[in-house]
């Protein structure tokens, strides 16, 4: 009998409900205002999303204030790769002591960003940046170098649907 | 008319409550499952014999594609192991700040249990709220590493960095909040006369069969045995937290669902200890430039959000690799308990079960 009027007095479920209705009060009468601390769904390709400053996205070459290349080759990156995704080539160019990477090929399709290669870097050579929107269409997009139009391992990749501005 | 025999189906491979690619081989009479085969093996990358080919420090970054729900302590059970096996002592700022993001991923692991299992019965709204708490957690992660699920958190011998700016408040400002959003997720759920059903006398595992198998964990805890390597075998800075193990006796999968929420406290409490009690000092531990091993082998258990993490490590004495690697993924052996569990039982009752295991496939098939 005790069983039977708990089944007509749905207590559990109005207890659920109770916080449905909160939430659903809260998002109702502030829906579409901006600048709502508890508003945790974003306008993502419009409203460019945040990172955290120590963000892991693609490996960038540095140069210095002249405009040279950092890398001096010392291939301490190529070694701890776990993907084995750099591949350097040694060179010497005019008027310059240190080696000079004539290929640095990053093939960014099989990178996992694990930021391995910043670490063991002496020299300050390379960083991740805070780029993650890295689809492309094509596969050759994927390889990176020291060479190329846009598509090279200094300038942020321009293959991101949402990096581009629109125009 | 009609024959009375049985009929065999398969439930995946890509069956939505079977997170990833399981499949498991029915034999049911009606409803009833007489028969119940897990077969693994669509996720295998060789995890182990890659590792075997990279130095002890690359070897990090295969354990957290392991078990990605949970990449912090797998990666806290792959430095630790590779300590032992090396011969490093920890700063102890170090080994608090494992401990605080090994127990943030307890929570953020324990968070995504509830709200695929929760969406796997049928409560749908558990799942929005359980991913809502998560992000926070992930948010946290990336702010100390970099990453959200495939962290790298940890180095051997310490830390790369230590604590970013702001961190504290980010910690203390989930803190806050947690234990209402908790109690969000227990009105919800725990008196719910569906959930209740679903669960309560489901998918039974006594304590007997689960220490026969091999089960660790909650699944363990939710049977009635008192067994967290955090206390039998304390590492990183669990002795010096106070913290309790929780236990349920029924030992189904309500029991399971209760364990986790109570777990899912007491994780935030340790955090609440390590933030309150954080050491000054050095984060990374003085190493030789090239790794090379003190010892020939060594085992190393830690409590995985799933149960005991294992990593063995085979180096002959100065060697720069493991000569072998292996690892006792909880999952993989948790999951030899679903056909004790599902047989005999309804074939809905076999999502319940698989939900209540807490799998990843990824680290089953490693």
């Amino acid at each position: 009998m005790n069983k039977f009027l708990r089944t007509l007095l749905p207590a559990d479920i109005a207890k659920g409900l109770s916080v449905t209705g909160k939430h659903f009060r809260q998002v109702f009468f502030t829906a579409n205002r901006r600048k709502v601390p508890f508003h945790i769904v974003s306008e993502y390709p419009e409203v460019p999303a945040k990172v955290q400053p120590r963000f892991r996205g693609r490996l960038t070459m540095l140069k210095d204030e002249q405009g040279v290349i950092k890398c001096v080759c010392c291939l301490a990156c190529e070694k701890i790769c776990p993907t084995q995704v750099i591949t350097i080539e040694k060179g010497k160019q005019e008027g310059r002591k240190m080696p000079y990477p004539v290929r640095y090929d990053f093939e960014m399709e099989r990178c996992i960003f694990c930021e391995f290669c910043v670490e063991s870097c002496g020299f300050d050579a390379i960083i991740l940046n805070h780029q993650f929107e890295l689809a492309a269409y094509n596969r050759e997009d994927f390889s990176l170098g020291t060479e190329g139009l846009g598509q090279n391992m200094f300038e942020p990749s321009h293959v991101g649907k949402f990096s581009v501005a629109d125009d | 008319m009609f024959k009375n025999e049985e009929m065999e189906i398969n439930l995946g491979p890509q069956h939505p409550s079977t997170h990833g690619v399981l499949r498991v081989k029915l034999r049911l009479d009606g409803e009833t499952v007489t028969h119940c085969r897990p077969m693994i093996g669509y996720l295998h990358r060789g995890v182990e014999k890659i590792c075997e080919n990279q130095s002890f420090f690359q070897g990090q970054v295969w354990t957290d594609r392991m078990d990605y729900c949970s990449a912090v302590a797998n990666n806290l059970g792959w430095a630790e192991a590779n300590e032992k096996l090396l011969g490093i002592t920890v700063p102890r700022r170090a080994q608090y700040i494992r401990t605080l993001l090994n127990e943030f991923n307890r929570i953020a692991s324990h968070l995504i249990w509830l709200g695929t299992h929760a969406m796997d019965i049928g409560a749908l709204t558990v799942f929005l709220y359980a991913f809502r708490e998560r992000e926070d957690v992930l948010d946290i992660n990336e702010a100390f590493c970099g990453s959200r699920l495939t962290t790298t958190a940890f180095r051997i011998g310490g830390l790369r960095e230590d604590l970013p700016p702001g961190f504290e408040k980010m910690v203390r400002k989930f803190l806050a909040k947690f234990s209402d959003c908790l109690e969000e997720y227990e009105a919800l759920l725990t008196e719910n006369r569906i959930w209740k059903k679903r669960t309560i006398g489901v998918a039974r595992l006594s304590a007997e069969d689960a220490i026969a198998l091999g089960v660790t964990g909650p699944m363990l805890r939710a049977a009635g045995v008192a067994y967290d390597i955090r206390k039998a075998f304390p590492y990183a800075a669990y002795e010096e937290m106070d913290f309790e193990v929780p236990t349920r006796t029924e030992a189904d999968t309500y029991a399971r669902y209760q364990v986790r929420m109570a777990e899912m406290r007491q994780s935030a409490r340790i955090i609440q200890q390590c933030m309150d009690g954080m050491p000054e000092g050095p984060v990374m531990a003085k190493l030789p430039k090239i790794l090379r091993s003190e010892v020939n082998e060594v085992y190393h258990a830690t409590e995985s959000p799933k149960g005991e993490i294992g990593y063995y490590l085979v180096g002959e004495k100065g060697s720069l690799n493991p000569y072998r690697f292996h690892v006792r993924a909880p999952g993989f052996i948790n999951l030899q308990s679903l056909p004790k569990m599902a047989e005999g039982g309804l074939i809905a009752d076999v999502v319940a079960a698989i939900g209540s295991l807490d799998i990843v496939l990824g680290e089953i098939d490693r």
